[in-house]
């Protein structure tokens, strides 16, 4: 691999979405752009000093409503890296907290110099508004359910530097946990389905609620660009012959909500424990996007186990997000008129 | 058309109207006529036969009774920056109504006559000739504990009793409400709502919730609370002749089968269902904006708006939050065959104004309710255009039909919704003059409401509203038509 530093580069040819929101309206084409990209970036994060001046004196704030951490300092590292200056808000400090609106929130950090916003909220579509009434591009680091595209994409990168061929066509992913919760699972539906890979979700029924329906519209093929999936609760048919398996938190609230039995339920029936993880091929990777419940989710011994490629998420997070930042930051002049979508 | 001169609230000395599409859903007439008004009085109805008629057909102005609207907030007192009687009322007569039944979930709540006698006043502090009726709520406070002032609300004569924005909370509360309502011959009108299984919801349970990660209002959360309902009412029957129910915007084809077989069986139950629940989608959250009748094939298959790329605006737009909220294209279907075979008698509107504060938020935390006061008819209009409602029960659902839920209120307490719901000579003037070939841009400076919730901002509508005239007074009349 080249390690170009991006900054020589022409603006970016082909991306055009002044916000990424969802991977929903990215294409395929647009998909593969991101992958070089973050090879790039990956190539920049191999040298001794892993700075380059792509983003030097651009502003990026990252906005964040609901705690995390390794997201967070993925995001700000990637800016920092391409030299970007930071600001970071979290609701505990800011005038959130004193009631104020998100539009007016993200006005005020726009006049304060705010270009990309990077953002992560606990209700499903927030982003939409945030880009709505913000004059810079907005970058979802997850809303509530709905998405968290930065995910799916250094998962997909995952999967690709990880397989041999580096080629999701016909390979078996299967995602296990609570989907029905999950952004994380969201859109891993639109990004494995639109890489041609054989995507299982799979999960106790009442944590898997719905997503049949929306297997069942996908089933024959309809939608332009993404191919269908499947949903089961049969954890051995989901994990049997798989080429990815990743693990999804499991958050103890599902209890009270009267949607698990108990935890120690759950980990009996469908943890990903070494003796289901051999259901999977023999060469098969395991993946999980933080944080793990270890013992419940995933045993501690496949977390850590020479299949396990949790660590390269984490590194590969910052390169994709390198990436997108990129990507967003140059697109701003030529995208400057599309709208929120 | 003739300039009719006077300013809102005026007696409408002369106002003469040739060659329009005439509207009787009381002598369920239709068909080319004149009408002349005079002193407020409908003068006369002349049909029009032969070569006199020629020319004049149902798809140009039409003269219809002004509609009666059986559901609508106009916020007051307590939410006057939402609504308030006169922009509620200004609202209603600009969509074409002359008569108005308010929600009691203003704050305080309609739980004592007092507060009737407000609302009251600021109808006719506003000068709208718009009658404005309104019900008591159930409970005090709407708590859903105790009884509200039932038997004094009466007497300061409201039309029925809800809780609306909540069902009435318990199905004990209920069978109380509807043995006293009956005694005073008035209807409990419930919100049918399982608050259990609906609690946290953000969309319909159903593909484009799951799709966009948004929490689930399932269908049983409706179809549960009617049951229930409907079981109460036929218990409280045995004691109480004269209890009734009357659900108000039953969104689920299930529900309205509930309905349709309790109807069936005898039970006093009447329904309305919404021009929201008739035209919208839950695919509009996701960003469609084709009408309910567009995204479903002719057997029956719902349409899928990702595979048929027809997601155009942006998603989440809070105006489309909604309780009950925007179901399937099969339910809104239901909703129309219930409207077509009698099961639902009338179209409410729900109009249900916000602020922008309470609308440009994240949408699971927007307030919900759409303004629809205005629109209400240029949806039915939009049905009628597609060929799949008769113009004549598209008038009938939003006039004799919601004045029939109302009529039947005259129990002990008598009430006031006594207008003529026909064109009767000789009657005073209470009718609504549109132009089913003029279509009006929904833009906020078009709505007379406050409440720009619309999400039918940016598009248009047929059906534009030329004059209004409520018991013989000037309720509205369009900027240009004087000028004509």
């Amino acid at each position: 691999m080249t390690a170009v530093a991006p900054a020589a580069h022409a603006p970016a040819v082909g991306w055009h979405h002044r916000h990424l929101i969802d991977v929903d309206v990215v294409t395929w084409p647009e998909i593969e752009l991101i992958m070089r990209t973050t090879d790039e970036m990956k190539g920049i994060l191999a040298r001794p000093i892993r700075k380059v001046p792509a983003l030097n004196g651009r502003r990026v704030t990252t906005l964040f409503y609901e705690a995390s951490t390794r997201t967070r300092v993925s995001f700000e590292t990637a800016a920092r890296n391409l030299s970007a200056d930071v600001v970071s808000i979290s609701t505990a400090t800011s005038s959130v907290t004193k009631g104020e609106s998100l539009v007016d929130t993200v006005r005020t950090l726009e006049a304060l110099g705010a270009e990309i916003l990077v953002m992560r909220h606990a209700v499903s579509g927030a982003p939409y508004l945030a880009a709505e009434v913000f004059g810079g591009h907005v970058l979802n680091g997850g809303d509530g359910w709905h998405a968290h595209p930065t995910q799916a994409l250094l998962d997909l990168y995952t999967m690709r530097e990880n397989l041999p061929g580096g080629d999701l066509r016909g390979r078996k992913v299967a995602i296990v946990g609570d989907i029905l919760h999950s952004r994380v699972a969201r859109s891993n539906i639109w990004t494995l389905t639109a890489a041609g890979a054989d995507l299982w979700l799979c999960g106790p029924a009442t944590l898997l609620r719905g997503m049949d329906r929306w297997a069942a519209a996908w089933s024959g093929g309809a939608i332009p660009g993404h191919g269908r999936f499947n949903v089961t609760s049969d954890i051995d048919a989901a994990l049997r012959d798989a080429d990815v398996v990743m693990g999804l938190r499991i958050q103890r609230e599902r209890m009270q909500g009267g949607l698990l039995p108990s935890l120690r339920e759950y980990a009996a029936r469908f943890q990903l424990n070494a003796e289901r993880v051999s259901l999977a091929k023999p060469d098969a990777i395991v993946m999980h996007p933080g944080p793990m419940n270890e013992g419940v989710e995933i045993a501690p011994d496949v977390a850590i186990s020479g299949r396990s490629v949790i660590t390269d998420q984490v590194a590969n997070g910052v390169a994709v997000r390198m990436a997108l930042l990129y990507l967003l930051a140059g697109a701003h002049e030529a995208a400057r008129g599309e709208a929120a979508r | 058309m003739t300039a009719t001169g006077p300013m809102i609230g005026e007696t409408v000395e002369r106002f003469e109207l040739e060659k329009a599409w005439l509207v009787d859903p009381v002598s369920g007439r239709e068909g080319p006529g004149e009408i002349v008004v005079t002193d407020g009085i409908l003068e006369s109805v002349v049909w029009l036969e032969g070569e006199e008629a020629a020319g004049v057909t149902d798809k140009g102005v039409v003269v219809a009774p002004g509609l009666f609207d059986l559901h609508a907030h106009f916020r007051e007192p307590g939410f006057e920056d939402a609504e308030t009687v006169a922009t509620g009322s200004a609202a209603a007569a600009h969509g074409g109504f002359t008569t108005v039944a308010l929600m009691p979930n203003t704050s305080p709540a309609v739980d004592d006559p007092g507060v009737v006698e407000r609302i009251r006043s600021a109808a006719r502090a506003s000068g709208s000739p718009i009658e404005v009726l309104a019900y008591g709520a159930v409970s005090a406070g709407r708590a859903g504990e105790q009884l509200s002032a039932m038997g004094e609300l009466a007497d300061a004569g409201v039309v029925g009793y809800s809780d609306d924005g909540a069902p009435v909370k318990t199905p004990k509360l209920l069978r109380s409400a509807l043995l006293y309502a009956g005694m005073l011959g008035l209807p409990i009108v419930d919100h049918a709502e399982d608050a259990e299984l609906t609690a946290g919801a953000e969309a319909h349970e159903g593909y484009v919730a799951s799709v966009m990660g948004l929490a689930g209002w399932p269908t049983a959360g409706e179809v549960n609370a009617v049951a229930r309902d409907l079981a109460v009412l036929a218990d409280a029957l045995g004691d109480q002749p004269a209890a009734r129910l009357h659900l108000t915007h039953v969104s689920t084809a299930a529900a309205l089968d509930l309905v349709r077989r309790a109807r069936a069986a005898g039970l006093p139950v009447t329904c309305d269902v919404t021009p929201h629940h008739l035209a919208f989608t839950d695919e509009w959250i996701a960003g469609a904006r084709r009408w309910a009748w567009d995204a479903i094939d002719a057997d029956g298959t719902p349409r899928d708006p990702w595979a048929d790329g027809v997601l155009k605006a942006g998603p989440y737009n809070t105006s489309l939050r909604v309780n009950p909220p925007l179901r399937t294209a099969a339910d809104a279907a239901a909703c129309l065959a219930a409207l077509l075979d009698g099961t639902a008698d009338a179209v409410a509107t729900d109009h249900a104004p916000h602020t922008v504060v309470d609308k440009e938020v994240e949408f699971g935390r927007a307030a919900n309710g759409i303004s629809g006061i205005e629109t209400a008819l240029g949806i039915l209009l939009s049905l009628v255009d597609a060929g799949r409602l008769p113009l004549a029960r598209a008038v009938a659902a939003l006039t004799t039909g919601p004045a029939a839920v109302a009529a039947a209120s005259t129990g002990t307490a008598g009430t006031s919704a006594a207008r003529p719901r026909g064109l009767t000579e000789g009657a005073p003037a209470d009718l609504v003059v549109f132009d089913r070939a003029d279509r009006w841009r929904v833009t906020p400076e078009a709505l007379l409401s406050r409440g720009k919730n619309s999400p039918l901002i940016g598009r248009e509508v047929p059906g534009r509203v030329l004059l209004t005239i409520a018991g013989g007074r000037l309720a509205y009349e369009d900027p240009e038509a004087g000028s004509d």
